[in-house]
């Protein structure tokens, strides 16, 4: 069959090639599959970064200007009260020449954050809410489609004396088990101790 | 196309089409490795991310003492303790940070530093501290 020139160069080429490629190209797949796989482990703990600290940034917020902030004993919820002050046009019928009258108002806003579980999840996600629901709505971390989060915990710890609240939050991915905790503290100017 | 036969044909027809697969076989790798580079695990956003977070503890603190005495001068760490030792890099590598802190002129300089391996990080953070009155 290979009796024609060569000697059977070509044979021996492809004998000493073929166990080659096969090396060469199983090689190659590992490392594809392996850089997919790590690639997929790597949007999950990226999601787990960006949840934690959108959550940390929401509750600095709520916090900066807090007035009031209860925290559950069993670490489930905590409430804010803070403070918007709000410029409301108003003509006083009395003023000069019909001019704007500015009134401060001072509207007090609520917030929960609580940690839920959803039915048929056991990991609890947190929920930014206006009220005490038992089935809170707007859940802020979690169920996210690159990577599925839960929090582990959320303390807070208000410094009275100091008007500081400590934040610790822990959160974990579901996916790659990675473990991510931030830890901050926010001076709150308007804090009343006793609401 | 019997030209291309004729060249195929022979050896160096085949040592050719040889050359050319592994020049398709090479960049198939080149570009699977290339993908896979920047894919190591790198922690240093999340212990950043720490240190900023660490930062603005210190700042909270420092607004809140000054408050009530006068802060000028070098500080130590004022928040908890505990918030300087983080896990982020991974359960059994513990991070340290070392927070330092100068105010002059009603404005916080603060520095946080923390080592990976041998390599040293740092950040820097300055903010103007208002004191906030009744």
């Amino acid at each position: 069959m290979f009796r024609n020139n060569g000697g059977g160069f070509v044979v021996a080429e492809f004998a000493i090639a073929l166990p080659l490629l096969i090396l060469l190209m199983y090689g190659l797949a590992t490392v594809g599959v392996e850089s997919f796989w790590f690639g997929k482990r790597q949007l999950a703990d990226y999601v787990l970064e960006a949840e934690a600290q959108s959550v940390m940034e929401q509750i600095r917020q709520a916090a900066r200007t807090a007035r009031e902030v209860e925290i559950s004993p069993g670490g489930g919820w905590v409430k804010f009260v803070y403070h918007v002050v709000k410029d409301k046009p108003k003509i006083e019928v009395t003023s000069l020449n019909g001019h704007y009258v500015f009134i401060n108002n001072d509207v007090l806003e609520t917030q929960y954050f609580m940690l839920y579980a959803k039915s048929g999840r056991d990991a609890p996600n947190l929920y930014a809410e206006r009220q005490d629901n038992h089935t809170p709505t707007n859940p802020i971390t979690g169920e996210n489609y690159f990577g599925d989060t839960q929090v582990n915990y959320l303390k807070c710890e208000v410094d009275e004396a100091k008007k500081i609240l400590h934040i610790s939050l822990e959160m974990e991915s579901l996916v790659t088990l990675h473990k991510i905790k931030f830890d901050t503290a926010v001076y709150m100017p308007n804090y009343k101790a006793g609401g | 196309m019997s030209r291309i036969k004729s060249v195929l044909g022979n050896e160096r027809g085949f040592m050719l089409l040889n050359v050319v697969f592994l020049t398709v076989i090479t960049s198939l790798a080149a570009m699977i490795l290339m993908n896979a580079a920047p894919r190591a695990r790198n922690h240093q956003s999340t212990l950043r991310l720490t240190a900023i977070y660490l930062a603005n503890e210190q700042f909270a603190e420092l607004e809140s003492l000054a408050a009530r005495e006068d802060i000028s001068g070098s500080q130590p760490f004022l928040g908890n303790k505990d918030d300087l030792t983080s896990n982020n890099l991974g359960a059994n590598n513990p991070i340290e940070f070392k927070v330092t802190t100068t105010v002059s002129g009603g404005r916080a300089k603060v520095k946080v530093t923390w080592q990976v391996g041998d390599d040293e990080f740092k950040i820097e953070m300055e903010r103007t501290i208002g004191i906030v009155q009744e």
